[in-house]
């Protein structure tokens, strides 16, 4: 069902990396995954992997979701290392029947890929596993309030955002409602064919949008009844600070880095 | 043979991730042809989800949904026909409303019946008439109507297909006493008129009180109480327990004899209310 889905959601807990502070969370997400397409070689391959297996286990998700982050992404990973092994004749040649080959260059190149898109999958999802959506639009918009000075309204963009994320499960929820009560009148919305499928589309969406609107011009209502007028002279609730727990989580990253840079360095690079 | 029974149902939210709850726990109930059913319990307790089991819109993670004795699950056409014989309004059904007019939408449930055109207008009209919706409603757009007219509507098109049991959840919630009693009244017009077996699902006793043959109180996704109105009500420390209040005008003559009067406690309905206060006024020559 629609509830099934797990990526961008929330899981709140209180581990280490729960309450990182979420600013530092998704700058090292982003080194975090640049990092990974600097590794040349196995070992700094795999310092990279160790440096993720171990925010993983103090996130302490259980790795059953992590498991199920991963499910939509494995055609993709099957589907690129086939085609690495496919089209990439470097290195020397393992097996040869006629004009198909697999060489140690194509396999290493198979293997550089796969862990890559499986890393930059599972860091990102962990981000938001372990961040509550306000925290992360609340850490864009201070990450980003340098550009109040060329004009740009951080403050509205990240008040929409926060406003469309908190609204994502809302209206996932309303459509689970809808359908069910169409359903409950007969309508067959998982069955025919494409012009049928939406067709039956129709008793859900209309009620959907009529309800999305309502609800917005009644959050509009709400805001402006509490006088809200913007990002200007707005003080907040909580004041991000940076704490031990944070410079303890920089200094882990930048071993981490410099064991990648170390090993590409003394190491021969493989890509 | 009861008309609708469950066997042990059990039901689990989100197996496999932290938000686990087990929101139904063998559930085994069963309802005779023309009862009418008052289904209560907090926010929380089960019973939106017992009522998704009962027309086949959920699968239980265990246990069985019998209708007249037939498993609505045993095949795909089963729960289909499951659908039309019990009537699930759902709460705010007027949130559901989507065709042009109020005529097309109430006849959306028959047409996917396969009826013919004929029929379909002739259950329209019925269902109209059992909600006194007026003729000139019926080619106004629903979105024109008010919240109460709206509401009428929505149950309309539940009775359309002319479910042999119908359930509703808390139908009434969110009207002004006006509207409260009128749906209310409706309700009970159309069980009566027809003979069809009715489930009320609510969070509020006054609800039921007046109208229901029989309550169960659910918490904790288990049956906690079941009963006539007189048995389950007359015990408020084990509704309390189980979350829930007396109706409103039980805890006035509870208060009553609170205060040293000497009133029965067991009552429910402004009936009840009535005829004991007059009793009392004559007894103590306010009145003669």
């Amino acid at each position: 069902m629609i509830r099934d889905i797990t990526i961008g959601q929330y899981f709140p807990g209180k581990s280490p990396i729960h309450n990182l502070d979420a600013r530092l969370k998704l700058v090292l997400t982003f080194v975090y995954i640049v990092s990974i397409f600097f590794c040349k070689n196995f070992v700094s391959l795999g310092v990279s992997l160790v440096y993720l297996v171990i925010a993983v286990l103090l996130s302490r998700i259980s790795l059953k979701l992590i498991a199920k982050s991963l499910k939509p992404i494995v055609i993709i990973v099957l589907l690129t290392s086939v085609l690495q092994i496919f089209y990439n004749d470097d290195g020397t040649v393992l097996f040869r029947r006629g004009w198909f080959e697999i060489t140690t260059g194509g396999l290493i190149m198979a293997v550089f890929t796969s862990v890559r898109i499986v890393a930059l999958v599972l860091a990102s999802s962990l981000l938001t596993y372990t961040t509550s959506p306000t925290l992360l639009t609340d850490a864009i918009e201070r990450l980003f309030s340098p550009l109040k000075k060329i004009k740009i309204n951080v403050h509205t963009i990240a008040m929409m955002m926060t406003i469309a994320l908190r609204f994502i499960p809302l209206l996932i929820d309303e459509v689970d409602k809808i359908m069910s009560a169409q359903k409950a009148r007969g309508a067959q919305l998982d069955s025919g064919g494409v012009l049928k499928r939406g067709q039956a589309l129709v008793p859900v969406f209309i009620p959907l949008f009529v309800n999305a609107f309502t609800r917005a011009y009644d959050l509009a209502f709400a805001m402006e009844c509490r006088c809200y007028r913007g990002g200007e002279g707005r003080t907040r609730l909580r004041v991000m600070k940076f704490c031990k727990r944070d410079y303890a989580a920089i200094a882990i990253t930048v071993v981490c880095l410099a064991g990648i840079g170390v090993s590409n360095a003394f190491l021969t690079a493989l890509i | 043979m009861p008309i609708l029974e469950t066997q042990n149902l059990s039901y689990v939210y989100g197996e496999n991730t932290p938000f686990r709850v087990q929101a139904l726990e063998n559930v085994n109930l069963s309802i005779e042809k023309g009862e009418l059913v008052g289904i209560i319990g907090h926010t929380g307790s089960g019973k939106s989800t017992l009522m998704q089991h009962l027309n086949g819109l959920v699968k239980p993670s265990s246990g069985k949904v019998l209708l007249d004795g037939a498993d609505i699950h045993a095949s795909k056409a089963a729960t289909y026909a499951a659908r039309f014989r019990v009537g699930l309004c759902f709460q705010y059904p007027e949130y559901q409303l989507f065709e042009s007019t109020v005529y097309r939408d109430i006849a959306f449930g028959p047409r996917n019946m396969g009826l013919s055109k004929a029929q379909v207008d002739e259950r329209v009209r019925r269902a109209a008439s059992y909600l006194e919706i007026r003729d000139t409603w019926l080619d106004k757009s629903p979105f024109d109507l008010s919240g109460g007219e709206k509401r009428r509507v929505a149950i309309a098109g539940v009775l359309a297909m002319e479910p042999e049991i119908l359930i509703l959840d808390e139908p009434t919630a969110g009207l002004d006493p006006r509207g409260r009693a009128q749906i209310a009244a409706l309700i009970e017009n159309y069980r009566v008129s027809t003979g069809s077996t009715i489930l009320i699902v609510s969070h509020s006793m006054d609800d039921i009180a007046e109208t229901a043959t029989r309550v169960l109180v659910m918490d904790n996704g288990t049956v906690a109480l079941s009963g006539t109105v007189d048995e389950v009500f007359r015990d408020a420390a084990a509704l309390e327990r189980h979350g829930l209040d007396v109706p409103q005008i039980t805890r006035v003559f509870l208060g009553l004899r609170a205060h040293g009067i000497e009133v029965r406690t067991d009552i429910y309905t402004e009936k009840q209310a009535r005829r004991e206060l007059i009793g009392l006024f004559k007894k103590r020559g306010v009145l003669q």
